[in-house]
């Protein structure tokens, strides 16, 4: 019966699961005194092998903690936060790595959180901006600012880039006592 | 290696999900019907899961069951086997009668038009197995090596072979019981399998489908001389409404950049993006009904008796709920687009194209039923 089954289009791309693509997820969660950042990084199959040997740079097929400690300075010199135009340090304050067997099927996700301290900013209009430049060559990205659970924080617009690399959040700050 | 019937006992799975509408109910009319219609469904999808648990033998039942607090709640995925490993019942491990009780199962767990969609879902993952094999899908040769059909050829072996030994077909769809089926005890009907995850999460007589993962590729393909599209009507209707905005409407609606795949799919619990796009509140009347009638595309998957609650719920909170699209508005082409208001996220994001769709439901609030088993 089945036999009947005839796929429409000559040709299904099995490889359409993000398989050749490097997908950085970005979520920035904003407080009243810190900017917290997670990067959410999944390589395809077809560029594990390329992301690996960023990684595991002595080869011996193992992700050790100077690997990772240095895999995560890479990702943050690509990291740019601002806030209201002025730059932000972003300090990387943990990151878990799946193992290169995880890594090499695509179902591997490198999570790196950092935070950054705002300097005190004023009740009213603000902006906070991220880019993502690490491996443009082969990324896809997605960027979203999360609802913030502080209820004196505001926010009022999310502006992208056409690529997602790129993401403003405008947002006001409520004074203490105007909650 | 598997005897050579075996295929034939799959195929017949999928007819009879598709002959099986069971699970349907009228929709009901006040809180009391539809306290009792919630009851009896409760009863119902229970009795059929203790069905399905006494066709297996001890190791069986181990295999299919799991703690209800444990981590086996928010272990799914839309990959394949091969790239993700699933737990449970495997489809193609069981003889036909638990293949039987297990259709029965989902025929009363789900809508006929859920039912249908999953259907869809599971036979397309068949279409994807043949294309990648090569080999016909039913009263073909029986697949060489072990494990029998659907597998893949090893890496360097021919098509589909791209690193991870990746196996289509609807023999790797997995059911698993997270906590023992009850009508007063919390537990979970867990199915799935690529571009599949069902999450049917039942507390007493409530139920919570969040979160679910219904997906497709391909999204169009011929069955029996039809065009079967699984998610063809999320699709239609989506388009129907963003070509039903007006100017000002779509200006807030259409988000100015690329949306590459799900912002909120697997391994995304608990999370709460900021909502972007059309507020609801903005729309007509008649825009609304619209939109409503989109939801109830991923809602309406599960039982009508629980459906019917949920679909009131939401319309309840739909002037906070945010429309929200991206990309081109003709239909045919690859767009994205969100739905999303205080107790519910959907997404539906074509994957490099309109062959080729993930979509995601969610209840921030109650995914897994969080809500309702922290009440009990």
């Amino acid at each position: 019966m089945l036999a009947a089954i005839l796929a429409v289009g000559s040709a299904i791309d099995l490889g359409a699961h993000r398989l050749d693509e490097y997908l950085q997820a970005a979520r920035l969660a904003i407080e009243i005194d810190r900017i917290e950042l997670q990067l959410e990084l999944t390589p395809g199959v077809a560029v594990a092998d390329a992301i690996l040997s960023d990684l595991d740079r002595d080869r011996d097929g193992r992700i050790s903690a100077g690997e990772r400690s240095a895999y995560v300075s890479e990702i943050t010199k690509g990291v740019t936060l601002e806030v209201d135009g002025h730059p932000l340090e972003a300090h990387a304050v943990a990151s878990t790595f799946p193992d290169v067997a995880a890594l090499r099927t695509g179902e591997g996700t490198i999570t790196v959180r950092w935070a950054a301290t705002l300097p005190e900013l004023s009740a009213g209009a603000h902006t906070v901006f991220f880019r993502n430049g690490h491996r443009r060559d082969v990324s896809v990205y997605l960027a979203n600012a999360l609802a913030p659970v502080n209820r004196r924080i505001a926010i009022t617009a999310q502006r992208r880039d056409a690529d997602q690399r790129e993401l403003t959040i405008a947002y006001r700050v409520l004074s203490a006592t105007s909650r | 290696m598997r005897p050579l019937p075996y295929l034939t006992l799959g195929l017949s799975f999928l007819l009879c999900l598709n002959a099986i509408g069971a699970g349907r109910q009228n929709t009901p009319s006040s809180p009391a019907s539809a306290s009792n219609g919630q009851a009896a469904a409760t009863a119902r999808i229970v009795s059929a899961a203790e069905a399905v648990l006494a066709t297996l033998d001890a190791a069986g039942r181990t295999k299919a069951q799991f703690p209800f607090d444990g981590p086996q709640k928010t272990r799914w995925s839309n990959f394949p086997t091969g790239i993700f490993h699933r737990e449970g019942l495997r489809m193609g491990d069981l003889s036909q009668a638990q293949r039987k009780a297990v259709t029965t199962l989902l025929s009363v767990a789900l809508s006929q038009e859920g039912l249908t969609k999953v259907n869809d879902i599971v036979r397309g993952d068949e279409v994807l197995r043949t294309a990648d094999t090569g080999r016909p899908p039913a009263g073909g040769p029986p697949a060489a090596g072990p494990g029998g059909g659907g597998q893949a050829p090893p890496p360097g072996a021919g098509p589909g072979t791209r690193g991870p030994r990746v196996i289509f077909g609807e023999d790797e769809y997995y059911l698993a019981f997270v906590g023992a089926p009850s009508t007063t005890a919390p537990w979970m009907l867990q199915f799935g399998g690529h571009h599949l995850a069902i999450n049917l999460t039942m507390a007493g007589s409530d139920a919570t489908m969040a979160p679910s993962l219904p997906a497709a590729q391909p999204a169009s393909y011929s069955f029996e001389g039809r065009t079967v599209r699984p998610l063809g009507d999320e699709n239609d209707k989506a388009f129907t409404l963003i070509n039903a905005l007006d100017d000002k409407q779509r200006a807030q609606a259409i988000l100015p950049y690329r949306v590459a795949d799900l912002a909120l799919g697997p391994g995304q619990d608990g999370r709460t993006i900021q909502p972007e796009g059309l507020r609801a509140s903005a729309l007509t009347a008649a825009q609304q009904t619209m939109l409503l009638d989109l939801v109830r595309e991923w809602v309406g998957i599960m039982n009508d008796a629980f459906a019917g609650p949920r679909m009131a719920e939401i319309k309840e909170k739909l002037p906070d709920t945010y429309f929200a699209w991206s990309g081109p508005t003709t239909n045919g082409s690859a767009a994205y687009f969100r739905i999303q208001g205080p107790t519910l996220v959907i997404e539906y994001a074509p994957q490099r194209g309109v062959d080729h769709i993930h979509t995601i439901y969610r209840d921030p609030t109650n995914d897994y039923g969080a809500k309702f088993t922290r009440a009990k």
